[in-house]
């Protein structure tokens, strides 16, 4: 990527930060009261994401569960504060919408600029997806985080599919392979499941793991076999929520 | 093997990822497999690493990333294997 790329990558990152320091304070605001999302131990969570990212500062990728349209503003709610948002410009991860969904209007690109989004085409050209690569690599090498949903889509089941998913965060990690990938397991605790939008008042569970994928295959069996390892991650921390609801364990919600 | 036996064996394997049974029927080199076959872009990976197993051959990331028509990827394979 040259070095006009570089630039404007950068230019819209300070551009979505002075946003937020903007709509940051209203976004926290529509969370909290209009829409009444809390988190299960939110302070502990925030401790958590703290501790791992302050252990591994460098490039990450936060590989996420996938249920509601909103699951990117939830987890940004729920995993920092605002006062580091609005003091730390690598706080707000970078996201990778599909550009269709956000290419209608003048105003959803426009958002998905400022939203610190690096837009895909499933399936174009190699220049769209070398282009798109790019920049991916750019802002993971300069230390930013990339939230990916390792599904490719929002599940219907409501529960991830340990067969059937994208291979989107093991092509991320091939391409900056030190990067530190996070599984971040987000579910409602009430609706909870597949839906366009969390219900209000809903109450979020929130598990995160480091996971560290190994493959000694190269080229796509190698982004396979990271994308597997990955849902895994997933599945586990799944598996490990609800198996905590079948016991009974109270959760208190905060936040 | 011929280009028509590859061709098969290529129809033959992105068969149970496509959701288009009216477009296989009629499939030729022409036929786009994310477009026309309905193949899921995900799944098209998991097509060529079949190829890989099948026909016995390395396909590179540029080499799977112009694979676009059914007469694509039997080109490739035959550029490979010939």
């Amino acid at each position: 990527m040259g070095m006009r790329g570089r630039a404007a990558l950068e230019l819209q990152r300070l551009a979505s930060f002075g946003l937020l320091l903007l709509f940051g304070p209203i976004v926290v605001a529509l969370c909290r009261w209009r829409w009444g999302y809390r988190a299960v131990d939110l302070q502990g969570v925030r401790k958590r994401f703290a501790e791992i990212r302050s252990k591994h500062p460098g490039p990450m990728i936060l590989c996420t569960n996938h249920l509601t349209l909103i699951d990117s503003i939830v987890q940004g709610y729920i995993l920092m504060s605002l006062p580091r948002y609005m003091t730390q410009v690598s706080a707000l991860a970078w996201n990778l919408p599909e550009r269709k969904n956000f290419n209608q209007t003048l105003a959803w690109r426009i958002t998905c600029y400022l939203g610190r989004c690096i837009p895909v085409t499933r399936g174009g050209t190699l220049a769209q997806r070398n282009l798109a690569q790019d920049r991916m690599r750019y802002v993971l090498n300069r230390g930013d985080m990339i939230s990916i949903f390792p599904e490719g889509t929002r599940s219907r089941s409501g529960r991830v599919d340990p067969e059937y998913f994208s291979y989107g965060s093991g092509q991320l990690l091939r391409l900056v392979p030190e990067a530190t990938v996070v599984c971040v397991y987000l579910r409602g605790t009430q609706a909870g499941g597949f839906a366009n939008y969390p219900q209000r008042g809903e109450r979020f569970h929130v598990d995160l793991k480091v996971v560290t994928p190994t493959s000694e295959s190269r080229g796509l069996r190698l982004a396979r076999d990271y994308s597997r390892q990955i849902i895994a991650g997933l599945v586990e921390l799944e598996t490990q929520y609800f198996a905590s609801t079948e016991h009974g364990q109270n959760h208190e919600a905060s936040g | 093997m011929t280009e028509a036996e590859v061709h098969a064996k290529v129809v033959e394997l992105i068969t149970p990822f496509s959701k288009n049974a009216e477009a296989l029927a009629n499939v030729s080199a022409e036929t786009d497999i994310l477009q026309d076959l309905q193949v899921n872009s995900a799944r098209l990976v998991d097509i060529v690493l079949e190829f890989e197993d099948q026909f016995d051959i390395e396909v590179e990331d540029e080499a799977a990333d112009n694979i676009r028509t059914v007469g694509d990827a039997v080109k490739l394979i035959v550029e490979k294997t010939g």
